[in-house]
């Protein structure tokens, strides 16, 4: 069976044109897609019951089982800890934010280790951003700044940006100007009309001088700038004053660079300069599937994007003390969850070693390096494939994924719903 | 009247213990003050050896010593309006948050935000500071308003961010972004930062170490003496941040 228009579950593109051929069980074919995407459909790595850690194996259990001692453990702890959350949909998140609310726990998700600089330079100073759409449909000069949108984001130039003619950009090839900024040459840096080289570190002194540049302030710049020339500097910005609508796109090399919020908060304030002179708007390449999304969800119910904890019965934030990679490093929490992410893969040695110390407890479909650090493993449906949910694309619009079969096992919601309900009924 | 708090042995001694309430000005008329282990609320007696030695009749009198295994507990300080804290070892992070009045003396490190949006009284740490040493909250538009927060060693990234007012003097080194967003005050940096003062647009930030990956957009302005730890120094002056229309000043010894 042949299903259109299927909403990928992999980047923050949601890309909403996928055609999945499904028999049974089973995807078997993809059109559309990306790497990235054929992978994500046809990959077969699931982990087929839940399991627990015994002796030096694992043995099987129920899921009743699973569940129950998953909250058994929750409840003991003095500082859990509920980390992940973007590989799965709204409904599903909204309920570990309750789940943390009554156990007094730290609620973090992947932005910790992606865009949460993104978020707090916004704020810091706003967000002059706008839709994809806006982007395809106007924009004559795009930046992507420290972002290499042709491997991480494959399809992001297809369909929003340079190969995608918009309606006041007829032909976009040749009307839209490209300017890669990154710290090594990339596949994107290779379609860009204006590639500029920055030391590594070095992107928040070139965007100071951006800044002054376009203030007026061009006598005051040296020669260089973090291996930029001066000529470059004040090229890249006329490009800029003189767009009729310009974008930039930032990734992870400048909210993980050195400086980190404070990298994004100068980009955000060039941009700022820049609508002094033209329409110009900046937008974070998210990076994980629905990690938008959490944000939305966490923020809509405790006030906070990212990294909150409940200790104290109300919502605290506070990235560096609240963050997950903190409150790891630190050894501070007890217990964990992980829901729909792998910080065994992404976090710092120091992290998954307390990971590996403490009762880790993990809800993913699939087999991968927290596995390897868990006490427990659920199983669960994978978000569009076969469960449905609400996912929030990069520039926050929500989609409603579909389910293409109905498969063998529980989905998040109904797994953590479980949870909740016994933690409920242990609190009064 | 002097309040010596001594930790006691902690089954997870790593889970942090929130302890706002340790301010001189509870002990004077509060015997049910409590802690947070965790998200767990204790009393002070569950987690402290707790010895009080002579009598007060105003918080000024208060002295509060805490020792033992004190890296962990945090907001010890905060809101604190007269008095003085001592503390024996390291203190872990907001000691002294949004302090006005009285004295906090650190024996050891201070872990990140100390004095954080504090207005008045003084904190002297004799070992490092963490990171956003006498900055502000996430969000915020003012850090540091007034008093004085020095360290006799190193400090960590973004060192008075958003310094409003008072003066922050680190006699080690300082860490990337020092005096960031910078709006008033004095910040004295006695060894090396990198890229001091982004962002700037009031106060004054010296120096007497080395500022490497110095920031384009701070123009020159001429040279001048100034006294630091008894010694004269010849420093080179520049206004800034341009890039903000900053109307700081930015010294860095010639």
């Amino acid at each position: 069976m042949k299903i259109e228009d299927v909403v990928c579950p992999f980047c923050g593109c949601l890309c909403d044109d996928l055609v999945v051929e499904v028999e049974g069980t089973k995807v078997v074919n993809v059109e559309n897609g990306c790497t990235l995407a054929n992978e994500k459909f046809m990959g077969d790595h699931r982990l087929n019951a839940p399991i627990r850690r015994a002796g030096e194996g694992w043995e099987e259990v129920s899921y009743n089982e699973a569940i129950e001692e998953t909250a058994a453990i929750l409840l003991d702890a003095d500082r859990p800890l509920l980390y992940g959350w973007s590989g799965t949909f709204g409904e599903a998140q909204s309920v570990g934010v309750h789940l943390a609310e009554l156990l007094g726990a730290v609620i973090d998700n992947t932005s910790t280790v992606c865009h949460g600089p993104s978020i707090m330079a916004i704020q810091e100073v706003g967000h002059p951003g706008c839709t994809l759409g806006q982007v395809k449909n106007r924009a004559d000069v795009v930046v992507y700044w420290a972002a290499n949108p042709i491997e991480a984001h494959p399809r992001h130039m297809s369909r929003y940006t340079t190969f995608c003619d918009g309606f006041f950009v007829k032909s976009a090839f040749r009307e839209r100007k490209v300017i890669v900024v990154d710290v090594r040459e990339t596949d994107s840096s290779q379609v860009a009309d204006e590639f500029v080289k920055v030391n590594p570190g070095g992107d928040y002194a070139v965007l100071s001088a951006l800044r002054a540049i376009v203030r007026g302030k061009r006598d005051l710049i040296p020669l260089s700038v973090e291996g930029v020339s001066r000529e470059q500097l004040f090229r890249v910005a006329d490009l800029c004053m003189s767009a009729k609508f310009g974008a930039i796109f930032f990734g992870v090399g400048l909210t993980m660079a050195q400086g980190k919020y404070k990298n994004i908060r100068n980009a955000i304030e060039l941009t700022e300069e820049l609508n002094r002179h033209t329409k110009f708007t900046i937008s974070p390449m998210r990076g994980h599937w629905n990690v938008y999304g959490s944000n939305e969800v966490f923020t809509w119910i405790t006030g906070y994007p990212y990294a909150v904890d409940f200790a104290r019965g109300i919502a605290f934030y506070n990235p560096g003390e609240t963050t997950s990679v903190d409150v790891l490093r630190r050894g501070e929490c007890d217990a964990c969850l992980v829901v729909a992410s792998d910080p065994g893969a992404h976090f710092p040695r120091a992290c998954a070693e307390h990971l590996a110390h403490i009762p880790t407890v993990q809800i993913d479909p699939h087999v991968n390096a927290t596995t390897h650090l868990s006490r427990i493993q659920i199983p669960v449906a994978v978000t569009g494939i076969d469960a449905e949910g609400t996912a929030y694309r990069m520039d926050g619009v929500p989609i409603r994924t579909r389910r293409l079969f109905f498969g063998n096992y529980p989905d998040d919601l109904e797994v953590l719903e479980k949870i909740y309900r016994i933690v409920r009924e242990a609190r009064g | 009247m002097r309040v010596i708090l001594k930790t006691r042995p902690r089954e997870k001694p790593r889970v942090p213990i929130e302890a706002e309430e340790i301010i001189p000005q509870n002990f004077l008329r509060k015997d049910d003050i409590t802690v947070f282990l965790g998200n767990k609320e204790r009393s002070l007696d569950d987690l402290f050896f707790v010895t009080i030695e002579g009598p007060a009749v105003s918080p000024d009198q208060v002295e509060v010593v805490l020792t033992g295994d004190t890296g962990v507990i945090k907001r010890v300080g905060e809101y604190m309006n007269a008095g003085r804290i001592i503390i024996e070892g390291d203190i872990g992070m907001h000691c002294g948050n949004f302090m006005s009045a009285g004295e906090i003396i650190i024996r050891g490190n201070a872990d990140s935000w100390l004095g954080r949006e504090m207005r008045g009284g003084r904190i002297l740490c004799e070992g490092n500071a963490g990171h956003y040493c006498a900055a502000g909250y996430r969000g915020e538009k003012r850090g540091m308003r007034g008093g004085m927060v020095e360290v006799k060693g190193n400090a960590g990234d973004f060192a008075a961010e958003y310094l409003s007012g008072g003066e922050v003097v680190i006699h080690g080194n300082c860490g990337d972004l020092a005096g960031v967003e910078m709006r008033g005050g004095t910040l004295v940096i006695g060894g090396d930062c990198a890229r001091p003062c982004g962002n700037m647009t009031g106060g004054t930030c010296m120096v007497f170490g080395k500022a490497s990956q110095f920031l384009p957009t701070f123009r020159a302005n001429g040279s001048q003496e100034v006294e630091y730890a008894g010694k004269r120094y010849r420093m080179n002056l520049f206004r800034g941040d341009v890039a903000n229309r900053g109307k700081g000043t930015l010294m860095v010894r010639a």
